[in-house]
């Protein structure tokens, strides 16, 4: 509906017009994955009733243990804390994502916030992904098991990360975004970095050529 | 000029690859795999500087990171380094290096001259001699000049340095015999290993000793054997030009990656770092750094050409360099015999001086067999020479204690080398609270093979005092066993002895400095610290005047300091203490090693935390509208908010007045996105204000705001902000830009720790929101034009209610509230929608020439309403009774709310406490400076009573005068009328060395009934 007049948190750096299909010449291609939707979840995992409804409104199993992530194409939910999640949807779904979650939790001690516009995503792939977080946080990445989110520092500023296909997925506020891209940009100058194109129909993606 | 090379075949250096270099501004030529010290001692020079206090000549000592004399500066501009050592510059096409000492030129030195007065230079000269502080500064110049060492780059750091995060099972440090044979064990088991050696290439000690056999093979191909292997192991990572050099707790190491040092300036890559620094975590570390030999103290121990016996060994070997024709040496053990038969077969003439009567015979025997002509039982008691050593002066030594027990001959020679036995490289072991002990048979502060095995430290080699390489190996198996034991890891192929054709070693002789038949001061200067300039006769003076303490001796004379950090000096210097305190080596100890092992560039050390990336920059959606409208930033926190924006021709205070002018008068815009937002849900969330606050928030009605003030446990305000009622277990909380994170951390902290059964929770939404503040008489009109489903009209849109609706099509929360005083709305929409928003405003205001304005316009508008700033107006001892806000404060709520308790205080609670005030200078032309001073009186005799100070201070464009906020003893109650009617209103303010006289007012200077922002 107002897509044309939605500005992603890193559209200052023009990335879309740069994007190219991944191939052989760099050894880290990144990109950010705009217009999603996140909601802010909180409750109590130890209470059942909590954990049953959100699992039912929104058809993914709430991960309870720690520093794990589930969900579909439609919504991935990643633990942030024992008492929070952030739920990342289309955009467009977003909306009524978070209005049947909050009238299936009515009376049932949680928070549920829109926070659509204070996060954004980059996902990061290539031979030197790796390298490339290496120079940035202190995680080590080389262990992170796909299904696995953690909460750690990029640079200054932190960021939560899971792996995401053959690369990683990095989620961030938006006010440190612009930051924490140049961050990357410079991590990733010696490897070579590609804005990769971004697969925005079913599960977003990377396109490679 | 090249009769110093000696091309053999097992040297380390190309010789089809000649190289060309620069020094001191002529031009030389040395191969690739040079050093620059290699090849400038290959072209004869032996002077490269001049010693920092006596101005003493001085040449190459070391090989390596031992190194105290030969700092150079390579290159030039902002490619300069200063203060490389030598030895550890890797020499490429076109290097360009020069001496960093010798003051004003080498062959004239100010302090050679000085150095004849030596004995008015003693240790602690500095100390002595400048306790006057008024002396210093006109000395200082000249002694900082004269004292030498490189310069700091001028010009910005072309380079980039970047940083990397590692995590390993095992990190190796040390890339020698003993290092290399661990990590192979423990790569072949599997486990993931990272090796880090210092050195251009792996092998250690064995690239100085090639004609070693290990089990059956020349020292050179069970080193090619070993590192082949090791590289196709997939789990194992081998970092070489990477020094290792801090050791921290919980076994993390940090190491230096030299990536780009060795390269051309042309051949430099621009995307990539000059230098990495490596912070790996490691679940065990094996330190196999080995030890590094130490010479012999002795008269004029300093000539140029006077080096360890392991460099001339080194640079013989390695590097195919003589350093001289005719070389003596002298030593106290079995080390430096290698070294004299091999230069011996070089076709040197060598004489070894072996302090011990009773040599190892089985060395004795090859040494015979080279040419060298070995002398048991002589020392050198002095060297002769003027810029370069000329002669040796051997004596006889007792066998049993060390005093002359007769005359030498005095031998000629163009390179003499000294040995006074090994000391381990114990730095990083100790870095993190080890210490190392004395092994009085090894003479050497040495480290434990099982280390601190407890915590995953683990010693193998020189490091632990095994000195040969037959046991060092077979030690390297042993603590491999151990590692892989304690990572639950089977050991893959067989332990068997290695043989070594290295003799066994007998005991070295207890020699530290050797005696010249005279008493500690009277004799030629026997230095132990070269850098520095301390000899052995200081190290006396030092304890003569009662310096007992190791720590103390180290300071007093300097002993131990600078880019070498004593690594040939130490023990010596602590042997000679503990000669001349009576004490034994043990009793005085070790002064405390500290990161880092050798110096580390401050790029290196900042990595990408500089320029774009040195912080994060905050920035709102609406930033590029800014930049496009002229807008100067300021910095608020780490958020980039507009401070106000420059039309063509205007200056700051012209900017500020237009923006202020069109707020009050017509309708402005400012950017409020950086303020903090919690949102806040639970049926419980309005008692939870209620505690919070220090208002009552029981009343407020959905669609209502209020302003509240939050108070930390001492009643002292520490926030404050509007909160909004969204529905009653649903509120929206704004914080002040700067205190949004740590108002969250205080909600959770309390919330979680004090009251976790209330049904509430929290979380930032700052970044949700694009704020749009819409502000001015014509305000109303201008969101009217992009929004049509809010009823805007007085009577149904009132001050302080807030609304859901539609602005320029994006789903908003509208906020009739306003910090100006003036009727104005705040526009909040998902922040994707702010560019968008910001824009749509803009041009429904145009008609109405709306203004965007900046922080100053928006601090002067709500000075001129008396609106505070926590932080600015309050400095954390300010009630809100303090401000006159006991209208934001509700005694009657049923639970207490933080900072209640501490009203009752007597401080608090008391008289003559500092309040809000405003105040009007007499003449109204004058700003007062914010932090003048407010005093009784216009005399200035001090000591003057201080009432308080100025928190803000403006010029009002509204009221074509000054004015000022501040807070003043009992200021309330100065104010007018009541004050005026006492006759208590008149102060004066003091700054720049004038006083002024001010009249105490209310700090509501415009519309002080509020009718503008309830229009």
């Amino acid at each position: 509906m107002l897509e044309h007049v939605s500005r992603s948190p890193l559209h200052a750096f023009g990335l879309p017009l740069q994007a190219t299909a991944i191939n052989d010449t760099r050894g880290v291609w990144a990109n950010e994955l705009p217009s999603l939707g996140y909601v802010s979840l909180r409750g109590d995992s130890k209470d059942r009733t909590f954990v049953e409804k959100v699992t039912h409104s929104l058809g993914v199993a709430l991960p309870t243990s720690p520093c794990t992530y589930a969900g579909t194409d439609g919504a991935k939910v990643l633990w942030i804390s024992p008492d929070e999640w952030l739920i990342v949807s289309q955009r467009d779904r977003i909306g009524s994502l978070a209005a049947d979650l909050k009238a299936a939790l009515q009376g049932v001690r949680s928070q549920v916030a829109d926070n659509s516009g204070g996060y954004t995503q980059v996902l990061l792939r290539g031979r030197n992904a790796l390298d490339v977080l290496q120079h940035t946080t202190v995680y080590d990445f080389a262990a992170l098991e796909p299904g696995r989110v953690v909460g750690t520092t990029f640079g200054k500023s932190s960021v939560y990360a899971h792996r995401s296909g053959e690369g990683f997925c990095l989620v961030m506020r938006r006010s440190f975004a612009d930051y924490i891209w140049r961050y990357l940009v410079r991590a990733a100058a010696p490897y070579g970095l590609g804005i990769a194109v971004v697969e925005t129909t079913g599960h977003a993606a990377l396109v490679v050529a | 000029m090249t009769s110093h090379r000696i091309r053999h075949e097992k040297a380390r250096v190309d010789f089809g690859r000649p190289i060309s270099f620069h020094f001191d501004g002529k031009s030389y030529t040395g191969y690739a795999g040079d050093t620059l010290a290699s090849a400038l001692l290959a072209n004869g020079v032996r002077m490269l500087g001049r010693s920092f206090k006596y101005g003493r000549p001085r040449g190459i000592v070391g090989a390596g990171a031992e190194e105290p004399n030969a700092l150079t500066q390579v290159e030039t501009g902002a490619a300069t380094i200063p203060n490389l050592k030598a030895t550890q510059v890797e020499l490429y096409d076109g290097l360009t290096a020069r001496r960093t000492t010798g003051w004003p030129a080498l062959d004239f030195d100010l302090k050679s001259v000085s150095g004849r007065f030596s004995r008015f230079m003693p240790a602690g000269f500095y100390y002595k001699t400048f306790q006057s502080r008024a002396l210093w500064p006109k000395f200082e110049h000249v002694i900082r000049q004269a004292a030498g060492y490189g310069s700091a780059p001028e010009e910005a750091d072309l380079d980039s340095y970047d940083h990397s995060h590692r995590h390993a099972e095992v990190v190796v440090v040390g890339g020698g015999p003993c290092g290399l044979l661990t990590a192979l064990n423990l790569g072949r088991a599997g486990l993931n290993v990272t090796l880090l050696d210092e050195q251009r290439e792996l092998g250690g000690w064995l690239l100085s000793y090639p004609h070693a056999i290990i089990d059956g093979q020349p020292g050179y191909d069970w080193l090619k054997n070993i590192i082949a292997e090791l590289r196709s192991l997939p789990r194992v990572q081998i970092f070489t030009r990477t020094s290792a050099f801090a050791l921290h707790d919980l076994n993390l190491i940090q190491a230096v990656e030299q990536l780009q040092d060795h390269l051309p300036l042309a051949e430099r890559s621009e995307t990539s770092p000059r230098q990495r620094l490596h912070r790996i975590r490691a679940s065990h570390i094996v330190l196999a750094t080995g030890a590094i030999e130490r010479p012999l103290v002795f008269g004029n121990n300093d000539l140029p050409g006077i080096l360890t016996a392991s460099a001339l060994t080194t640079y013989l070997n390695r590097y195919g360099v003589a350093v001289g024709r005719r070389v003596v040496m002298q030593t106290s053990n079995d080390f430096a015999y290698q070294g004299a038969c091999d230069l011996a077969r070089a076709g040197c003439s060598v004489v070894l001086a072996d302090t011990r009567t009773r040599p190892n015979t089985v060395w004795e025997q090859r040494a015979h067999a080279a040419g060298v002509d070995v002398r048991p039982g002589y020392a050198i008691s002095g060297a002769l020479g003027s810029r370069a050593v000329k002669a040796a002066k051997l004596v006889k030594i007792s066998a049993d204690q060390n005093s002359i027990s007769g005359d030498g001959p005095t031998i000629e020679c163009d390179a003499l080398g000294s040995s006074g036995g090994l000391s381990p490289t114990v730095h990083l072991y100790c870095h993190d609270g080890g210490r190392p002990h004395w092994d009085e048979e090894k003479l050497a502060f040495v480290a434990p093979a099982m280390g601190r095995a407890a915590t995953g430290i683990y010693c193998v080699g020189g490091i632990t005092g095994t000195f040969g390489l037959q046991p060092a190996l077979m030690q390297a198996h042993e603590v491999s066993d151990a590692v892989l034991a304690a990572t639950g890891k089977a050991s893959v192929g067989e332990r068997r002895s290695i043989e070594t054709d290295e003799p066994n070693a007998i005991p070295a002789r207890r020699i530290f400095r050797v005696p010249d038949g005279k008493v500690e001061g009277h004799g030629k200067k026997a230095f132990v610290d070269f850098q520095n300039d301390v000899t052995a006769a200081d190290i006396h003076l030092a304890v003569r005047e009662n310096y007992r303490s190791i720590e103390h001796i180290k300071r007093y004379t300097a002993l131990g300091f600078g880019t070498d950090q004593g690594k040939l000096s130490n023990v010596n210097g602590f042997a000679i203490a503990a000669e001349a305190l009576g004490k034994s080596i043990p009793d005085v100890g070790t002064t405390t090693y500290r990161p880092a092992y050798s110096p580390v560039t401050f790029g290196t050390l900042a990595g990408p935390h500089e320029g774009d990336t040195f912080e994060p920059k905050r920035y709102t959606p609406m930033h590029a509208s800014h930049v496009a409208r002229g807008a100067v930033f300021e910095n608020v926190g780490q958020w980039l908010r507009p401070q106000y924006f420059l039309k063509a021709g205007e200056d700051q205070d012209a900017a500020i007045r237009r923006e202020c002018i069109a707020a009050r008068r017509g309708v402005g815009i400012m950017d409020a996105s950086t303020l903090g937002k919690i949102d806040l849900q639970g049926k419980d969330a309005r008692e939870f204000l209620n505690r919070v606050y220090a208002n009552s928030w029981t009343q407020l009605a959905p669609g209502k705001c209020r302003y509240g003030l939050m108070l930390d446990e001492n009643g002292m305000v520490m926030d404050d902000g509007v909160t909004a009622c969204i529905s009653d277990e649903h509120f929206a909380m704004t914080t002040t830009t700067g205190g949004a994170a740590r108002v969250l951390s205080w909600l959770e902290n309390w919330h979680q720790t004090e009251w976790p059964d209330l049904d509430v929770y929290m979380t930032s939404v700052t970044d949700h929101w694009a704020t749009a503040a819409v502000v001015g008489p014509k305000s109303r009109e201008v969101l009217a034009k992009v929004c049509s489903d809010i009823d805007l009209s007085p009577s149904s849109f009132k001050f302080m209610d807030w609304r859901e609706g539609t602005v320029a099509g994006v789903a908003a929360r509208v906020f009739r509230i306003s910090f100006s005083g003036e009727l104005a709305f705040e526009v909040n929409v998902d922040a994707n929608y702010g560019y968008h928003l910001w824009e749509a405003l803009l041009a429904a205001g145009a008609e109405f020439d709306i203004t965007p304005y900046g922080t100053d316009a928006m601090h002067l508008l709500r000075a001129e309403k008396g609106f505070i700033i926590v932080g600015q107006d309050t400095d954390g001892s300010m009630t809100p009774f303090d401000l006159d806000m006991a209208w934001a404060v509700s005694m009657k709520k049923p639970f207490s709310f933080i900072g209640k308790r501490s009203f009752a205080r007597s401080d608090t609670a008391g008289p003559n406490r500092k309040q809000l005030v405003g105040l009007l200078t007499e003449d109204p032309s004058i700003v007062l400076a914010e932090g003048a001073q407010i005093i009784e009186a216009p005399e200035v005799n001090p000591p003057v009573a201080m009432l308080g100070h100025v928190t803000s201070s403006y010029f009002s464009p509204e009221l074509g005068r000054s004015i000022a906020l501040a807070v003043v003893r009992d200021g309330i109650k100065r104010r007018s009328p009541e004050g005026q009617n006492a006759g208590r209103d008149r102060l004066f303010a003091y700054f720049g060395g004038q006083t002024h006289r001010v009249q105490v007012v209310s700090p509501v200077f415009v519309d002080p009934k509020g009718e503008r922002q309830n229009a």
